[in-house]
């Protein structure tokens, strides 16, 4: 007797679709345990009719935009430039004759004043042209080996600077 | 079913225009409304930005050349709404950004149009500790429930570069709500 004759049988193409199956199935058990912990609702609402009214909305605003300019008459131009004029003439005589006693220094600035030039000015400086400003020696080596990189950073930096992700090989993690 | 180029032609012509961008407004209302939503949260300053982006989208018709999809377009305007409004108003109140997203958070729980449970608010708090890219990205594949290939087209990021990010955002969100 034949102790390994196969007497069972299996549905036809079983073997040839068990992979993906099988990969459809973790992937299925994978967001369930998810949802376990996190709900997928955001428990956000919103007001009664809102999208309904949405359109015209925005209509009501689009037509409103031009009729906020208003045109400058000559007449309001010439007054606008004589008042310009007067303020420019009596601005220089004063300046002329009040000496100036002391010139604006970097540390007379607000720290405010600072921040607000560097965060409404787009200066476009590189990261070679920060290094180069900023001086070496105030740099100490345990400034870089002390400062562990978290994870995201390295992330987001890979992000910015790589161009092909994959060919770092990382491992896939796919949800 | 709306045929994409055939609204992106009609939006251009003048006399098609009009009909044209009610439809636009009528089909993408809704999904754009809860991508805003989920960045700033509040129903009001949702409806502000939702209205800047549909008129940022109309004004701008004209110079949308059709490199990448009208939706993916739209998108990211009202990422980059959305994202500018927050610092405007972080500038305003002269707060950081963390401090903006904690009183971002602390408002939730006033607000008249959130009826989330506390888990559900808990969830708002583990995403709002995530730094803004691993945030949007979390949103769009969470809740939004996009695929990579979409995001990345939204966001111009590599599709292994954006499940990394996820994956990192996934364990971060977890493990804050098993903290306790």
């Amino acid at each position: 007797m034949n102790k390994n004759k196969n007497t069972f049988k299996t549905p036809e193409g079983y073997f040839e679709k068990f992979s993906d199956t099988l990969l459809d199935k973790i992937s299925d058990l994978k967001s369930g345990q998810e949802e376990t912990v996190l709900p997928k609702e955001g428990g956000f609402t919103i007001p009664d009719g809102y999208f309904g009214s949405l359109h015209a909305n925005i209509k009501n605003r689009l037509d409103e935009e031009p009729s906020k300019v208003i045109a400058l008459h000559g007449r309001q131009k010439f007054y606008y430039y004589a008042a310009a004029a007067v303020a420019a003439i009596v601005f220089l005589t004063i300046g002329i004759r009040t000496t100036i006693n002391e010139t604006p220094t970097f540390e007379s600035l607000a720290k405010i004043e600072i921040e607000d030039y560097f965060e409404s000015n787009d200066l476009g400086l590189s990261t070679y042209e920060i290094a180069e400003v900023i001086p070496v020696d105030n740099l100490e080596i345990s400034d870089i080996i002390d400062n562990l990189l978290e994870d995201e950073n390295i992330i987001e930096y890979l992000d910015d600077s790589i161009e092909n992700f994959e060919e770092l090989n990382l491992t896939d993690y796919e949800y | 079913m709306i045929v994409e180029e055939t609204l992106v032609n009609e939006l251009k012509q003048l006399e098609t225009q009009a009909k044209a961008f009610e439809v636009l407004v009528n089909t993408y209302k809704e999904r754009l409304y809860w991508h805003i939503r989920r960045i700033v949260l509040n129903h009001d300053d949702t409806d502000d930005v939702l209205q800047n982006t549909f008129i940022k989208v109309y004004k701008n018709i004209d110079n949308f050349n059709g490199d990448s999809k009208l939706y993916s377009w739209m998108y990211r305007i009202a990422t980059n709404e959305a994202l500018t409004f927050l610092k405007k108003k972080s500038k305003k109140l002269r707060v950081s950004d963390t401090e903006l997203q904690d009183k971002m958070i602390d408002n939730l729980q006033a607000d008249v149009y959130f009826e989330g449970d506390e888990i559900q608010l808990k969830l708002q708090k583990a995403v709002a500790t995530l730094p803004e890219k691993q945030k949007l990205i979390f949103n769009m594949k969470y809740f939004e429930e996009m695929k990579y290939e979409e995001i990345s087209n939204i966001l111009d990021t590599s599709v292994g570069g954006l499940k990394a990010s996820y994956h990192l955002a996934v364990k971060k969100v977890e493990s804050f709500l098993k903290e306790d």
